[in-house]
């Protein structure tokens, strides 16, 4: 069995970085698409859920990636201040590491994600209050600081020819829709959580739109993974090596197609679906349970984290074929 | 230990007196501007090594031990065995290990504090301890799996061919204590140096040349066989690591 030398804390991390970036994302983009217009009221609070949701998985994720560095666990070992914050090192120089760049990306995204959670902090903050010129020139910051975030964490892994089964382009587009999908779920969770009545009052569309979000979101999520997994296994060498830990007779094959693909993203997206269908194509009133809600939200939020996990542990039981 | 010591000195001050001839002698038949080039090439340090001389005792993985008193299931140095074939065709190679101080390293380009680099003087890949956060992208980058933790520090750590020992016009430890002098070490771009010689005139390969990292670490007549990667389908194959993980990666 080979070593992983990134183990739980950066899976977790890479779940929870994603889950912050891609809500703030969601937010951003759903306070501008009609958070101040004639949507208001029901866009108003999916963007405030989402900039609520942000900055703590953000900020959590960062912090367990701390707890992995070797300098650090060397600083506990030894009572070693020094060492406990060598970490600082990362923000002394600029590189073209993916690791570096993600660090100025994420330590940016994490003092905005807070700014912009502050513009929505008040109980009474609402559509026109006087932080929604702030909050909108704000979320033009936050989507792209978010979809950055997202990004490159797939870049991160994907930039190693000598791990084969990460090096792949499409990796940042795939942790892109996973985060979006995951801030999504958070989103919905909070929704579902906070709502008072079992279903939405009249008019009220912020559970459907999350939904019918979601199930795009995860439709384009399982397209990426049928394009993963084709530009490998279709090919020879490394890269055919390294994908078949996730397929038939694979070390992971039953943690990516049952944990991931099935209950993280198809029953959900298939629940989803049972649920919207009726409005998008009859125009009738949108009905959900809320246990049913949050159901989905845990479901793919559990599969967000089980991408992260097998791709991270994949990529570090596979390595180049021949010497 | 200081006649050893002398003997090399005396080897280097020859070698620079040779490069200063062939130089002059490339200056004279060669235009102004050629010339120039070749008295400017840089050191680069490289190592060949000829497994037909390996005997695969481990003397070179207990030298590089004692020398940089490397913590227990950590090496910067190792031999592999390499067993392959059914009896009576069988064959047991080895392949002693090493960082293959790339032209183009990829744990240079990985590294987000700067702490590795490598060596515009000579061409050796360095990590500095003081600089590195221990974040493990460059364990993770090197195709050669060279890299580990270092316990003490918590930074990366690796072979640095001994640049401490060649700072000093010694060779590194595992070259000094190779018994079957398998292991030739010099500057690539000294025309007059035995391994420029030996890569000019031996079937030299690298390692996991694919990678794009451009090793400079040279091997003779070594067996490339990976049991993931048998060219006979089920011939037998295995390499013992004779480290921690038992497992190439």
């Amino acid at each position: 069995m080979l070593e992983l030398h990134w183990g739980m804390p950066v899976i977790l991390y890479l779940f929870l970085a994603g889950l912050g970036a891609g809500a703030l994302t969601v937010s951003g983009s759903v306070l501008l698409r009609g958070g101040g217009g004639w949507f208001a009221g029901q866009h108003f609070r999916i963007a405030r859920h989402g900039a609520l949701i942000a900055p703590l998985p953000l900020i959590v994720g960062t912090g367990l990636l701390i707890l992995e560095l070797g300098t650090f666990q060397a600083g506990v070992e030894q009572v070693d201040i020094a060492k406990l914050f060598r970490w600082i090192n990362l923000f002394k120089i600029v590189n073209l590491s993916p690791m570096n760049i993600g660090s100025w990306v994420l330590g940016l995204c994490i003092l905005f994600s807070l700014a912009y959670a502050w513009t929505f902090l008040a109980p009474t903050a609402c559509a026109q209050d006087d932080r929604c010129r702030v909050r909108r020139a704000m979320a033009w910051i936050g989507i792209p600081l978010g979809v950055a975030v997202a990004v490159y964490t797939g870049i991160l892994l994907g930039a190693m020819p000598a791990r084969p089964f990460w090096n792949s382009q499409i990796l940042g587009m795939l942790f892109l829709f996973s985060a979006l999908s995951t801030g999504v779920a958070g989103i919905l969770c909070l929704h579902a959580f906070l709502r008072h009545e079992e279903n939405d009052r009249p008019g009220e569309q912020a559970g459907y739109i999350l939904a019918v979000s979601d199930a795009l979101l995860i439709a384009l999520e399982l397209l990426i993974i049928i394009l993963f997994i084709m530009f490998a296994h279709l090919t020879i060498g490394d890269p055919a090596h390294a994908i078949a830990v996730i397929l038939p007779g694979g070390e992971l094959v039953w943690w990516f197609w049952i944990g991931v693909v099935l209950f993280g993203m198809v029953v959900p997206a298939l629940v989803e679906l049972r649920h919207t269908l009726p409005k998008l194509l009859h125009h009738r009133p949108y009905r959900v349970l809320r246990s049913v809600e949050i159901a989905i939200g845990l479901l793919v939020l559990a599969g967000g984290f089980l991408l992260r996990y097998v791709i991270v542990v994949a990529g570090q039981i596979t390595g180049p074929v021949g010497m | 230990m200081q006649e050893n010591e002398k003997k090399l000195l005396r080897r280097e001050l020859l070698n620079r007196i040779g490069l200063g001839a062939a130089t002059a002698a490339v200056a004279v038949t060669l235009p102004a501007g050629a010339g120039a080039a070749v008295a400017r090439d840089p050191v680069h340090y490289a190592m060949v090594i000829d497994t037909r001389r390996c005997i695969g005792c481990q003397a070179c993985s207990v030298a590089c031990k004692a020398e940089f008193a490397v913590p227990l299931g950590a090496t910067r140095s190792w031999v592999e065995y390499v067993e392959k074939g059914t009896f009576p065709h069988v064959s047991r190679q080895f392949l002693p290990r090493l960082c293959n101080h790339c032209r183009n390293p990829q744990c240079v380009n990985v590294c987000p504090t700067g702490a590795t680099f490598k060596r515009a003087e000579d061409g050796i890949v360095v990590v500095d301890p003081e600089v590195c956060i221990g974040c493990k992208y460059c364990i993770q980058a090197c195709p050669y799996d060279a890299r580990f933790i270092h316990p003490d520090t918590g930074a990366a750590d690796k072979c640095d061919f001994c640049l401490h020992r060649v700072g000093r016009g010694l060779v590194p430890a595992c070259v000094n204590t190779c018994q079957g002098r398998a292991r030739i070490f010099g500057d690539m771009n000294d025309p007059a140096s035995a391994v420029a010689q030996l890569i000019a005139t031996q079937p030299v390969t690298v390692l996991r040349q694919g990678m794009g990292t451009r090793p400079s670490v040279f091997y003779i007549a070594a067996d490339h066989s990976d049991p993931r990667e048998t060219r006979v389908p089920s011939q037998y194959v295995r390499v013992d690591t004779h480290r921690r993980i038992q497992e190439r990666r």
